[in-house]
């Protein structure tokens, strides 16, 4: 207990991310009287479900030191591949083919962009517009429907008060991304790639599989979110979903990882997902249009953006002041050797 | 030295084919262009018309004059705007708000000069504010997508929504529905902004900054042009880039509305990834200082030309989003490839 505490106050970000979802968590609780029961837990859950997924997909690839832009159509694809194809498959069969195509589609990506050397914003903007007129041709341009609504019962069920199947098994999900990503060597590679990639690619490290494995996770987890989105709404757009690359970039954000890379962990995508779902829960009972979700969504990240930039140069600034701290010294030093020298 | 004389007494093809050589990209375009031209003409009815290409290049004005912008800014060395369409839409609210209603005094309802300063004014004001986050260390990406949400929520707060309209005699008609020697306004526009842009970036000393910023960032430092007003001035002129287009689309449609820009827009999704990929399909590095706006102008035309024939052959939206997106990649990665070990690593 007394090291993991240590260890959340010596991370600024981390502490940071925790001070700001207690904020928000408490501001909703004390103006809103039913905001702190069980229901509303269990409400707030069932949207970490689906957020905490999409911001765990980008926080392992800003830990890689990339971003991945085409995580809002890779969802809608899988989405729309899983409700086309639970009618005459089956709800299993359908997420299985629908997962492996994101996680596909992810480990391609990745092997494009560790063979071209390129940037993944760079090909993920190509892959955002392509996957969606993917997602339309095989959605025909049209909403496509579920014709049983109570295939996808089962993952909306209550168990144990708080928790769903689908709530459940996101759980579990960064339980195991979490182990994967600190304890096995493949997990710190991801982490020695994003922080310092030269230094890594000299010492050893091979591009390629940390990348394939960073997005073929990303690419899982934004296919898991459409999975959950689409069969719990029975229906799917090829268009629908771009919201989530806001959504779960505020998450990572606010969970503290870096732009520069081999920054953050799990634990804070988690705590980051819980802030945007606190806001997002909280501002359902001011009956707001959905533009201002939006607004708010956004300031939160602006508001993190502004804190990490500021820290950052508050920390450059702090490093140079004690190097010349330390310059000054050691002529102060000099001279009064010096000085001595000549009085002898 | 010598190089230059012996590249003299070259013969003229073999000139010809080094001048290829080095503009690979530039003439895998052009033979894109002429494949796609001559399968137009063979097999597509109604292509070869002087109204089609009116139509493709005013198709190719409304998003490359954007993409003209966004090319100062992926010059510099700053990635890209996500905060492309937003910036559009809030810039089209503050035209169809000052036309409609003169924003609250009705003396100045419909005044063409003062809805247009104000709708430059606010894609300033957006500009200039993102920039000084992209300036100030922030990446550039996340900036803009924070900024996109916030103008977004701004704009539809402001209009509640709603779709603004304004009658139709009025002051802008000259911009939206006109045209001048048979070509419309906005084609012009985009013509007029081609060469200019292509003037700035070549011949003064702010295109060369441009360069060389976007080159590379350490020499700029260390030579006394720091990224932090080059962020702003290109975020000032790509926001302004969006005002004008913004302008011009809702001086054309007579109303304005919050998500005019967003995903149905024209043919190919969404206006902002469409105004990337055009950026993009003229083969200008993203990383910066390799490009120009006359790549990006091409691939403009280009974009719009394909999505024409697509329309003409009876295409719905989602393949012709497959096409485009295609197209991106395809040049995504033939960039690449050629670029390999040199631009594209850092």
């Amino acid at each position: 207990m007394e090291n993991f505490i240590k260890k959340i106050t010596k991370d600024v970000d981390l502490s940071f991310a925790i001070l700001l979802s207690f904020c928000v968590y408490v501001f909703f609780a004390i103006n809103i009287e039913v905001f702190f029961s069980h229901n509303i837990s269990f409400a707030i859950l069932e949207r970490f479900a689906v957020l905490g997924l999409v911001g765990l997909a980008l926080t392992i690839c800003i830990i890689a030191g990339e971003i991945d832009l085409s995580i809002g159509s890779n969802a809608a694809l899988c989405a729309v591949i899983v409700v086309k194809l639970t009618d005459p498959l089956g709800a299993p069969l359908a997420m299985l083919i629908g997962l492996s195509v994101s996680t596909l589609i992810g480990v391609t990506q990745g092997f494009v962009i560790a063979f071209i050397r390129i940037r993944a914003i760079v090909i993920t903007v190509g892959t955002l517009m392509l996957l969606r007129g993917v997602a339309l041709l095989i959605a025909e341009e049209k909403t496509v429907m579920l014709t049983d609504f109570r295939v996808p019962d089962f993952i909306t069920t209550k168990v144990l008060m708080y928790f769903s199947p689908a709530s459940l098994t996101v759980i579990f999900i960064f339980i195991c991304v979490g182990i994967f990503m600190r304890y096995t060597k493949y997990g710190r590679e991801i982490y020695a790639i994003g922080g310092a990639r030269k230094e890594a690619l000299t010492a050893g490290i091979p591009l390629r599989r940390p990348m394939i494995i960073a997005f073929a996770l990303s690419g899982f987890c934004a296919g898991f979110a459409g999975t959950v989105i689409g069969l719990k709404s029975g229906t799917a757009q090829g268009l629908g979903l771009q919201y989530l690359l806001l959504a779960g970039t505020v998450a990572a954000f606010v969970g503290g990882v870096s732009i520069l890379g081999g920054k953050g962990g799990v634990l804070g995508a988690a705590i980051g997902a819980l802030t945007v779902n606190f806001l997002n829960t909280g501002l359902v009972f001011y009956a707001l249009q959905v533009h201002f979700v939006q607004l708010f969504t956004s300031v939160l990240l602006v508001i993190v953006i502004v804190f990490q930039t500021m820290s950052r140069v508050f920390d450059s600034r702090q490093a140079r002041k004690s190097l010349l701290a330390t310059i000054d010294e050691r002529k102060t030093s000099l001279l009064e050797k010096k000085r001595s020298a000549l009085g002898k | 030295m010598s190089a230059i004389i012996e590249n003299n007494q070259l013969p003229f093809s073999a000139k010809f084919l080094q001048f290829y050589k080095d503009r690979t990209l530039l003439a895998i375009l052009l033979s894109l262009f002429a494949v796609m031209f001559i399968y137009g003409i063979f097999f597509t009815e109604n292509y070869l018309t002087i109204t089609n290409f009116k139509a493709i290049i005013r198709d190719a004005a409304l998003y490359g004059i954007m993409a003209i912008g966004l090319t100062f800014v992926t010059l510099s060395g700053n990635f890209f705007l996500l905060s492309l369409k937003e910036t559009a839409s809030i810039c089209g609210v503050t035209f169809a708000m000052g036309m409609a209603t003169g924003f609250g005094s009705p003396d100045l309802a419909g005044n063409f000069l003062v809805s247009l300063l104000a709708a430059l004014a606010v894609g300033v004001v957006s500009g200039v504010i993102q920039g000084y986050f992209v300036g100030m260390g922030g990446n550039p990406i996340v900036v803009t997508l924070g900024g996109a949400g916030i103008l977004y929520g701004i704009g539809a707060w402001w209009s509640d929504n709603l779709v603004i309209n304004f009658t139709r005699p009025h002051d802008a008609e000259w911009l939206g529905t006109g045209s001048f020697l048979g070509l419309p306004s906005i084609t012009w526009s985009f013509i007029l902004i081609a060469i200019a842009a292509e003037i700035v970036l070549r011949h003064t000393n702010f295109g060369r900054k441009v360069y060389l910023v976007g080159a590379n960032k350490a020499a700029g430092k260390a030579t006394g042009h720091e990224n932090f007003s080059m962020a702003i001035i290109v975020f000032t002129i790509c926001s302004v880039c969006c005002a004008f287009v913004a302008v011009a689309f809702v001086a054309q449609m007579d109303s304005a509305q919050s998500n005019y820009f967003s995903a149905e827009f024209g043919s190919s999704g969404d206006m902002t990834i469409l105004v990337i990929a055009t950026v993009m399909v003229g083969g200008n590095s993203i990383m910066g200082g390799y490009g120009s706006t006359l790549r990006t102008s091409l691939g403009a035309i280009f974009i719009a030309m394909v999505d024409n024939m697509m329309v003409l052959q009876g295409f719905n939206s989602g393949p012709r989003i497959v096409g485009v997106g295609l197209m991106i990649v395809f040049s995504i990665i033939v960039f690449g490839l050629f670029a390999k070990g040199s631009r594209a690593q850092e």
